[in-house]
């Protein structure tokens, strides 16, 4: 860096046609560029087409569509039976899949939020199957659960009891993926709330228990309301990441046994990539979009609610 | 009883009970293992952990059945790929909207977080027809486009945007007095007190990549081109029922090698996704 | 010779105004501190000249040259930052000598700049060090060295002291004070203290709300405070603020102007008499004791309090009535809008 030198060349003192706060900001979106073109082509343009595909009836031998206006959602919420059976399966898991997720990952936390002797061991148990693929997950819980010959009822037949063919028998096989699907995701829960246990100030808890609070009652009256935040943000993700589920019902179940497992998500991929619908299946896509916006949007606003 | 003897008890009760629920978590890995040593005949017998009879051959079917050395090839450098991509745009875009004032920032935030809520089986379809029109059904390009720009990259955009809005911004400012351009103060001295946030990224972006399976499905139609999840799911018989030896002795030579990472750092693995967890 | 030139400069953030019209001529070699209370935009100015902030309204020069739409780097300023801003993953010698590194000088130049800073600073024995294995008075002298070494035309501190303990930050004000004397280059210093600003400056720079209120040399601040707000920010203790009544009993030689609503006199220019010598007589309601002297809270008649700033050892004990006198020169009277008067 020189000594500043007196300038008198002609143009030093004219402003230069980029002003600094234009040069900054034209930096900024180039920063932004690849990530923003990238959502723009590959999300939201595609985003916006599906609300066109929607209404349109794609004809397979002429590969052209054909605009059909909201024949689509009609055909969905109206007519054909399988839609309200297909939400009715997802309802089912999502409503057995939360709760127990949340519980489970929360009583885990809860042990496993405090150092003691092993508690890494059991942290990196639980989170094990977070990090393994659910195909490989799911394939090797289907070969555990068969009906005959599986290694779970061959267990279950030492101490005198007579499993059925889990994942084919319809009062079976839904509890069976819901069970098998918490124990692969319980552990991302179990460590969004033990971080959140370890941000809790230990002196509250002390202060209550100077005061005669029992167990019970500090988790009740003092923890369980300062987890109230991470709660909510663990609902959503959790009921989002139900509605989502494909790869683990995929493998296991294929939708069956008499579609008792054929969830939404499971639907589309069939109606748009098996029978090629894809009108219908767009639609489809939209409806679950809408549920999902809708989910997250109650539970925000119960929340919110609750905490006033 | 004192306090002492409670407290004793207390913990064994907890201790015993972990036990037992880590069980469904630890099984699943031992037997997969084991089947994948075992015989057809012996894999419907009588259950046993240790397989009476060894059988290797399995781990060398599983290479003449499919092209699975190539397709496990196949995952690693696209998961390669996704990382490495990931990691440039969405620490550039998250420094921008961390520390630049610019025209169409809060909309920007807002198109992005609503991103995250967006499933990805919703805009599957028009991207499908997106990637056919370019040309690029059965190539490993909307493998890498797709996650890349799609809501997992959003998420690591913002993770990177909060880790950046926690740093000193005087020593960026320093930066900028010693001559930097924009750009040099994000690689030189933004990028460099980043690593955690960095290697969070990179590690979930791995395992995302690593573990796709819908878009695998609907792109590829030809084995040389399979990725693991899809290969995995793939080996059947004639008849379309599971080849079960071969399948698990396959689904062990997935998982085993990235249990072992896990093993190794899994403490680094998991703040990583209690990171993206908390801001995703 | 004129080093910069701040011409009715603004800033705006948004819709509010920071900085509302500041002109400032600052000559070659000048030290200048901004001081004021915070929020009163010193440290935006600051880094408007700095090139951190870009400048809403009005002109920047910097040598002959308009410095509006010039990049930080290329203006020949250098910054100490309050934090003192070091790269953590940095030895103290690359941290010194990263400006150079990145404006592509030399690296035998580099090395010889770097150790003739760091001769300067006593910084030879620390320079294979990281940041975070030194105390806060050596970071901030590797801040000060970085800023040396670039050799430039403008050192712009803000705040440099504000993280250090009393005892340090007093050792460090020599250090600055001649480290000026010695590079004789012009430096501006941003600080809240104004004993800072009293001990280091050649001018100070009084801000309010994004306006001058004053600026001058520290004598000229406290001997004549053109208003009621300078009068009372430079100096410690605060000076008095009586009604314009009282001055005539304080001092019975002085002349009242017309237009003064109010006298101000400074602590320490109150001396005490026995009740019956002063018109203006009051009763002691507190003593602090602080060694060197002793801090006298006299309650007024009107129930204000005036303090005193009492050098004698015979302390008069609370309760006690006492007269105050002063020397009329050592007033000072303000109008209606706290002019001086």
């Amino acid at each position: 860096m020189a000594a500043v030198t007196h300038t008198n060349e002609p143009g030093a003192n004219r402003a230069p046609w980029l002003t600094l706060k234009y040069r900054e900001m034209l930096e900024a979106w180039l920063f932004i560029s690849p990530t923003f073109i990238g959502f723009l082509v590959f999300f939201l343009g595609p985003l916006v087409a599906i609300f066109y595909y929607s209404m349109t009836e794609w004809n397979l031998l002429s590969q052209q569509a054909a605009f059909v206006g909201l024949h689509n959602f009609n055909d969905a919420l109206l007519v054909n039976p399988d839609f309200w059976h297909v939400v009715r399966n997802s309802v089912i898991f999502a409503v057995g899949l939360v709760p127990f997720n949340m519980a489970l990952a929360l009583t885990l936390a809860l042990a496993l939020s405090r150092p003691f002797f092993g508690v890494v061991f059991f942290r990196t148990v639980f989170f094990a199957p977070v990090v393994t693929s659910a195909i490989a997950w799911a394939i090797v819980w289907k070969f555990l659960l068969q009906g005959e010959g599986g290694v779970i009822n061959q267990m279950l037949a030492l101490v005198g009891i007579d499993g059925p063919n889990w994942l084919r028998d319809p009062n079976w096989a839904m509890a069976a993926v819901i069970v098998t699907r918490v124990i692969k995701m319980v552990g991302l829960n179990m460590i969004l709330y033990i971080a959140a246990l370890q941000a809790i100030p230990r002196d509250y808890e002390e202060a209550a228990r100077l005061e005669g609070a029992s167990r019970w009652q500090i988790f009740r009256m003092i923890i369980w309301p300062l987890l109230a935040p991470t709660t909510l943000i663990i609902m959503v993700l959790t009921t989002i990441g139900s509605f989502k589920v494909f790869d683990h019902i995929y493998q296991m179940t294929g939708g069956g046994p008499e579609n008792g497992t054929l969830v939404l998500a499971f639907y589309i991929y069939q109606q748009g990539f098996k029978f090629f619908n894809v009108g219908y299946a767009s639609a489809l896509a939209i409806i679950m979009f809408v549920i999902v916006m809708a989910l997250t949007l109650v539970q925000v606003m119960l929340r919110r609610k609750e905490m006033e | 009883m004192t306090q002492r003897q409670i407290n004793v008890i207390y913990r064994s009760c907890w201790t015993i009970a972990l036990l037992i629920a880590a069980i469904p978590f630890i099984f699943p890995f031992v037997w997969m293992v084991s089947a994948g040593f075992k015989s057809t005949t012996e894999i419907f017998g009588t259950p046993t952990l240790i397989p009476r009879e060894w059988r290797f051959q399995n781990f060398v079917d599983v290479f003449t059945y499919q092209p699975f050395a190539r397709q496990y090839f196949n995952s690693l450098y696209i998961a390669v790929a996704v990382t490495a991509l990931t990691l440039v745009i969405s620490s550039l875009a998250g420094y921008a909207l961390a520390r630049m004032r610019f025209a169409g920032a809060g909309l920007l935030m807002l198109f992005f977080v609503s991103a995250l809520m967006v499933p990805e089986e919703v805009t599957i379809i028009p991207n499908f027809f997106l990637i056919r029109s370019m040309g690029l059904v059965d190539t490993h390009w909307p493998l890498i486009l797709l996650p890349t720009f799609g809501p997992h990259g959003v998420m690591a955009t913002f993770l990177m945007r909060q880790y950046f809005l926690a740093l000193p911004k005087e020593l960026e400012e320093a930066g900028k007095m010693d001559g930097l351009s924009r750009f040099g103060v994000w690689w030189r001295i933004a990028l460099p007190m980043s690593r955690p946030a960095l290697a969070a990224v990179a590690i979930i972006t791995f395992l995302f990549s690593w573990n796709l399976f819908l878009e695998p499905l609907i792109f590829l139609s030809s084995l040389e081109m399979f990725t693991l999840p899809l290969a995995l799911s793939n080996f059947n018989d004639s008849y379309g029922l599971p080849l079960w030896n071969l399948q698990l002795a396959a689904t062990s030579l997935a998982v085993v090698p990235i249990l072992i990472v896990y093993l190794i750092a899994q403490r680094q693995i998991i703040e990583s996704f209690a990171l993206s967890g908390v801001k995703g | 010779m004129t080093n910069l030139l701040l011409k009715n400069i603004e800033k705006r953030f948004g819709k509010t105004e920071v900085i509302r019209g500041v002109d400032l001529v600052i000559e070659h070699g000048e030290f200048v501190v901004f001081v004021g209370p915070s929020g009163c935009g010193k440290s935006t100015l600051l880094r408007m000249i700095s090139g951190l902030e870009d400048i809403s309204g009005g002109e920047l020069y910097i040598g002959n040259r308009l410095m509006n739409e010039i990049q930080a780097a290329k203006r020949g300023v250098a910054m100490v930052f309050q934090s003192y801003a070091l790269y953590p993953h940095l030895s103290v010698r690359d941290n010194m000598g990263f400006g150079l590194k990145v404006r592509k000088v030399s690296e035998e130049e580099r090395i010889r700049r770097v150790a003739a800073a760091a001769a300067t600073l006593k910084l030879e024995a620390l320079l294979d060090r990281f940041p975070r294995e030194l105390s806060g008075g050596q970071r901030q002298r590797v801040a000060i060295g970085r800023a040396i070494v670039g050799n430039p035309a403008v050192f712009l501190f803000d705040e440099p002291l504000s993280n250090l303990d009393a005892e340090l930050r007093v050792h460090m004000r020599s250090e600055i004070a001649a480290l000026h004397k010695r590079l004789s280059t012009t430096m501006i210093y941003v600080t809240h203290d104004q004993i800072e600003a009293m001990t280091l400056a050649d001018k100070i720079v009084v801000l309010r709300d994004g306006r001058i209120e004053q600026v001058g040399s520290p004598r000229e601040l406290y001997e004549n405070p053109a208003n009621q707000f300078v009068a009372q920010f430079i100096g410690s203790p605060r000076m008095n603020i009586l009604p314009a009544a009282n001055a005539a009993m304080l001092a019975p030689n002085s002349t009242t102007p017309v237009t003064a609503k109010s006298v101000g006199i400074r602590p320490e220019h109150i001396a005490i008499v026995s009740s019956s010598e002063s018109a203006l007589r009051g009763k002691v309601a507190l003593c602090e004791y602080t060694g060197a002297v002793t801090l006298m809270h006299v309650q007024l008649p009107n129930e204000q309090t005036c303090l005193v700033v009492h050098d004698k050892n015979e302390v008069p004990p609370p309760g006690s009535e006492l007269g105050l006198i002063a020397e009329p020169a050592n007033l000072h009277f303000f109008d209606q809008k706290g002019q001086a008067a």
